[in-house]
Formats: structure tokens, sequence, C-alpha cells
């Protein structure tokens, strides 16, 4: 059997993973895609192997502010998982590629007959929290050029590759900041040799350079999602 | 029931008291009340929790704290939920610091008890992962509003917020804790509040602010307020109901 390419359901018991199997099914994720929109009921989940979704709010019917991204280490649709099966963000496609599918019913039994999976979908919630307090305390004393770095950190992480498409009007909803303002941080990443930037595409030369300009809110939450399983 | 020991029932608690009477009943040995003084810390960024709390009165602000000691409020919580949620979740340490914004009383429960309740699977579990996603909607939003709007009707939010979770209309509040909590300077908030005061909405002085007019501070609030309040009670009333 090949890998497993989402760590949520890597972590399960094989058993558990093998009975969860008939109900995944393997899906293409296009970029740009709506997965969800605030307030519409959640039709699937989904456990991202090659894709990257973010979770966007609205202010007054606009984007304004991605609160939380997700990746092979996650699942989309954990409202589910805390008993509410409607959506209070856009789930919208950030990297195309592939995931594994649920239906939310399906993902309702599968749930309550398997407490390795509860474990594993609470305890990421619980890391997701972190990412949004994050998202809060980060948005208000830092400035964009560390937050910008900082994202694209999450974001190399969750794709597991330094290469992504990404528009500054796009990065501008991340961030909930100006276009020109993003402009002007990645201008600065690029200058300092840490990106390279070029037509919707984004490739970090030096991480490591890129880890010291971002806050320090990228390593605090990577701590906590690289925290070792309580036994 | 004397006047007394409603006082002091964990029915203060909504999560508590949406709870079907026997599953009270086995939660009740493990339920200590405990006082919360005006700025107490319940448990320190990064560090671990002893307890998980269900005020009975008074306010909690979960506050996220920066390396550098910076902090900015990112939820309160009052007798409608419950702090300490990491310890159900599973996590071991969570990135916020837990302090008494209002003092009140709340019933505590140790890490054991409520972890075995909570593996029980029944209305407690439940309750609390409704909880958590109301927690999760308050959290984003705030995060939105630290971005997009205006420090006034930040404020505005906050008052509100902080109101519902209190019986009277008076709040006691200096501006520095509440620059603090927005993570603002103090000058933002003396300017805000004192626009506030002038236009009949909150009398302040001396570390109290008084609410005179609730339905305007309710116009001047951003809908961050709205949003937060709504998904609440949604989730709260359905958690009711799931749990009858």
């Amino acid at each position: 059997m090949a890998a497993i390419q989402n760590s949520l359901l890597a972590a399960l018991p094989r058993k558990s993973y093998l009975r969860l199997l008939p109900g995944l099914a393997p899906v293409e994720l296009a970029f740009g895609e709506v997965l969800y929109e605030p307030g519409q009921s959640i039709q699937h989940v989904y456990f991202p192997t090659q894709s990257l979704v973010s979770l966007l709010t609205l202010v007054e019917g606009h984007l304004a502010l991605e609160v939380g991204l997700v990746g092979w280490e996650g699942m989309v649709g954990f409202p589910l998982a805390l008993g509410v099966d409607v959506s209070p963000v856009r789930a919208l496609v950030q990297g195309g590629g592939a995931a594994l599918r649920m239906s939310a019913a399906r993902f309702r039994v599968e749930l309550r007959r398997c407490p390795p999976l509860q474990r594993e979908l609470y305890r990421y919630v619980n890391t997701m929290m972190a990412q949004i307090s994050q998202t809060a305390g980060c948005n208000r004393f830092h400035v964009v050029e560390p937050r910008l770095a900082r994202w694209l950190l999450m974001t190399r992480d969750r794709v597991r590759s330094g290469e992504f498409r990404m528009t500054h009007e796009f990065l501008s909803h991340m961030l909930g900041v100006r276009r020109v303002g993003v402009t002007e941080a990645a201008s600065a990443l690029h200058e300092r040799k840490l990106i390279d930037y070029s037509r919707g595409a984004i490739r970090i030369l030096d991480h490591r350079g890129l880890e010291k300009a971002a806050c320090a809110c990228y390593e605090r939450v990577k701590e906590m999602h690289e925290a070792k399983r309580p036994n | 029931m004397g006047a007394m020991s409603a006082r002091r029932s964990p029915k203060q608690n909504r999560l508590l008291a949406a709870l079907p009477a026997t599953d009270l009943l086995r939660l009740l040995p493990h339920l200590e009340r405990v006082l919360l003084p005006l700025g107490a810390v319940i448990y320190e960024s990064g560090g671990e929790q002893a307890h998980v709390y269900f005020p009975a009165s008074g306010i909690v602000s979960l506050l996220y704290v920066m390396k550098d000691g910076a902090a900015a409020e990112i939820a309160v919580v009052g007798n409608e939920g419950v702090v300490g949620i990491a310890l159900f979740m599973g996590g071991q340490t969570t990135p916020s610091r837990a302090v008494v914004q209002s003092a009140g009383s709340a019933w505590r429960v140790e890490p054991a008890a409520i972890k075995a309740e909570f593996a029980r699977g029944g209305a407690l579990q439940r309750l609390l992962l409704r909880y958590t996603q109301a927690l999760i909607t308050q959290m984003t939003q705030t995060a939105v509003c630290n971005r997009h709007h205006l420090l006034e009707q930040q404020l505005c939010r906050w008052l509100l917020l902080s109101l519902d979770r209190l019986p009277s209309n008076q709040l006691v509040m200096t501006q520095q804790l509440i620059a603090n909590m927005l993570g603002v300077r103090r000058e933002g908030v003396t300017e805000a509040a004192g626009r506030l005061q002038a236009d009949g909405l909150i009398d302040y002085s001396r570390g109290r602010i008084n609410v005179l007019d609730r339905g305007r501070l309710e116009k001047r609030a951003c809908e961050c307020y709205a949003v937060v309040r709504l998904e609440s009670d949604r989730l709260l009333e359905r958690g009711a109901t799931l749990s009858a």
C-alpha cells in the first residue's frame, strides 16, 4: 500500500484507516475552486494530500482575511467534527492538487465509531485554534513584511514545496492589507534574495533567511503542529 | 431551593445548565466552586492547564501573547462557556493566557474527571464541542475586526461582548486595561470612549463604565458583534435541544 499522504489519516491505527478507506474518494481540487461558502451546509470533508485550502472570512460580503490554511496536515470541514454542519468561512483552493474526499453523512458515521479519528481531529482543531489566535494577534502587532514571510513559510510547509502560484491581489486578501502593501513587502523580500517572484509564481530561494524575516508567530504555531502526540 | 443555593448552583453556567440531570449528577462530585478575583491568571501561555473552569459569573479574557510579551485579546468567556478547552481537545498547551477581566466565580473540574466525561461521548461532549465552534467563531471575528475595523467600532464590540456576560450595565475597567485587551495605545481608547460619552452612549468615570444606550452602542459597533452573538446563541440553543 502506498504511503498515506495526509498526516491526520496517517496517524490513525491501520485498522481504523482501512475502515475509512472505502469512503474516501480521490479528487483533484482546482486552483481557485470554492469548497464552501460561509453559511452553507458542509457536503463533504477533504483531506488534502497534494493541495492547499485557505479558510477565509468575509466582511460585508467582501473577502477580508485568511484565518486558516489547511494542507496535508489537516482536514477541511472540521466544524462537522464539532457537531456543526454549516461552514462559517469560505474554503478556497489555494494550491490545486489531490485530496481525499468523504461525504458529510459518511463522515458523521465514521467519526462516531472511530475514537482514534475523533482524537486526531480534536487535537487538530486545537492547533487550528492556535493558528486563528495567532492570526488575530499577529495582525494586531506585526507589519506586512514579516507576516508575508510567515504566510509563505506556512504555505511551503503545507504544500511541501518552495514553489507555488499566487497573485498579489490574492495575497492582499490573505493578509488583509491593500495590494500596494503586499507589492512593497514582496519586493523587499525579493531584493533580499529570499524569494523570486514572477507572473503569479513564487519561489522560495532561501527558507532559512525567510524564517529570520518572519515574525516569531510562525515558529510558535509550527511547534504546536509538530508537538508529539500524547500517549 | 433557597436563594443562597440558587446563587451557588452549577446551573449558573449555561453549559452545565444544559446538561441532562443524570449527566450533571455524575459530574457534580467533581465540581469545585472557586472565586475568580480580578486579574488572576487562570493559565499561562505555553503552560500546562491544571483545571477547566465553567464560569458562573465574571469574565475571563483569552489573550494571545507574543514572544516579546505584548498581548491582545482573542476572546472573552463568561457563564456561556468554559475555559481550558485544550485539556479535553487533547492539546498540551495553547499560545494564549487566560486572565480574569471581571471578578466572579467558577466551577472547576480536574483534568481526569473532565476527560472521562468527555470520552463518554454524551451530552457534555456535544455541548463542549459546539461551544468550541462558537469560540472559534469569536476568535475568527476578532482577527478580522483587528485588521479591518476602526478602534471605536472595536471598543463598541468589546463593550457589548463584556456586557452580555455581566449582570448589570456597569463595567469596572480602566482605559489602560481596555487598551491592553485590544492591543492598542491607551490614547486611542481615551479618544474613542470620549466620543461615545459625548454622544450619550456611555458614562465613564473613575474606572467605571455605565452603558446608557445599548441600542445605539450596537449600531456603532461593527458587524463582528452580531456575528459572534448570533453564532453563539444558535450553537448553544441547538446544543441544548440536542442534549435534552
